[in-house]
């Protein structure tokens, strides 16, 4: 296919188990194209499909939009499963069948490790690289916008906080915030303790607060990432550059080569010192976002807070 | 036809979804609700200062546990 095996080594003929190398690796290029296409389609229907039922899905927790996105990832991982399996029994095996037979020594022992390489990478780096970048994309199709969810809950906490009366003396009960949880709310006039049940939709709120506060701040949480990403790109910026200078003898060059490489190495430095801070800055955010949102949870989330930032 | 087939395990995957019985029940949805517990001993009100552990007047125990502070119910309603 990729014409790797047409070199004939020192004009011997080719061995024998050379035909059944270049089948099994055909079969196997081919194999691996079906399961890529098979893939692509089962994510490109189920996609829509899965959005769709997050929509309409009347169950609080979304219990069958999850069971259906845990079918699809469960094909996914199948699939997944069954290169693996291939790969292991067709061409491991073939490769560690021959192997015995042929000395390293052997001129036409590349062809074998050729065998092996080639399969190998059209797995580990092409094939797999398309599968994960589908997972990806089904977990974004799970994602909704939790605004709409806490508006429902502000507009209902609006419309239901001076409707209720004192089942005692019948004065009126302001509700001061939305409660997520059953409380006791005394009555102003008669001291009664009376029992407020909050509604379910506003139960979830404590579910999805810290999400939802998330989401406020995702555009912290990008910066953060870009410049944690920087580390890596710098570094292999500068590796490419050290590279270059292996063969290069004009000292002119070398020397502009070699202040290229300490200016990246020194912003390389300074990322590393820089991306935690960018990190507790997006948490810190985060975390006040979240207070906001389910105030009588900060004691407890400021906790939180704080276990996270020292480990 | 393998578009066939992917619709077919898609729409069977749905089906067999929405007819799994979701565990623990079908949940309730239920609206704010207010209410109040008078004495099942005595039939007295529970007021704030009384606390709620106890009732007031007779003494009858509504709830076992000494509380401790949590989100809403505080130590100081521990009934004397």
């Amino acid at each position: 296919m990729f014409g790797l095996f047409n070199k004939k080594e020192s004009g011997e003929p080719l061995p024998e188990w050379f035909a059944t190398l270049e089948e099994s690796k055909e079969r196997w290029f081919l194999f691996l194209e079906k399961l890529e296409i098979k893939i692509e389609e089962l994510c490109t229907a189920a996609i829509p499909e899965l959005k769709e039922l997050l929509a309409t899905d009347e169950d609080i927790y979304k219990r069958t939009f999850h069971r259906v996105y845990a079918g699809v990832n469960g094909q996914l991982q199948n699939i997944r499963e069954k290169a693996r399996d291939t790969y292991d029994d067709k061409i491991t095996e073939m490769y560690e069948n021959i192997k015995p037979e042929i000395s390293v020594l052997n001129p036409h022992y590349n062809l074998l490790s050729d065998f092996r390489t080639v399969c190998s990478e059209r797995y580990h780096k092409d094939f797999e690289q398309k599968y994960e970048y589908w997972p990806n994309q089904l977990e974004k199709a799970q994602e909704r916008d939790l605004e709409i969810e806490y508006q429902k809950i502000v507009t209902e906490f609006d419309a239901i906080k001076n409707k209720f009366n004192c089942k005692q003396c019948g004065g009126n009960i302001t509700i001061e915030k939305i409660f997520f949880m059953t409380t006791y709310i005394s009555c102003s006039h008669c001291q009664t303790q009376n029992t407020f049940d909050p509604s379910t939709q506003a139960r979830m709120l404590q579910n999805f607060a810290k999400e939802l506060a998330e989401q406020r701040t995702s555009h912290l949480y990008e910066i953060y990432l870009t410049e944690n990403n920087k580390e890596r790109e710098l570094y292999h910026e500068r590796h490419e550059l050290s590279l270059s200078t292996i063969h290069e003898k004009d000292k002119k060059v070398l020397e502009q080569k070699n202040i290229q490489m300490d200016n990246l190495e020194k912003q390389r430095k300074e990322v590393i010192k820089n991306a935690p801070k960018l990190y507790h800055t997006y948490l810190r955010a985060m975390y006040d976002e979240w207070n906001k949102i389910t105030p009588d949870l900060k004691e407890h989330n400021e906790k939180m807070y704080e276990s996270q930032i020292n480990n | 036809m393998e578009e066939k087939k992917i619709s077919s395990f898609l729409d069977r995957l749905k089906q067999n979804a929405k007819k799994q019985e979701h565990y623990g029940g079908k949940t309730e949805e239920n609206e704010a609700k207010m209410d109040a517990l008078n004495c099942i001993n005595c039939g007295a009100g529970r007021t704030k200062h009384d606390g709620i552990t106890h009732c007031g007047y007779c003494g009858y125990e509504f709830i076992k546990v000494k509380l401790t502070d949590g989100i809403y119910v505080k130590k100081e309603d521990n009934s004397l």
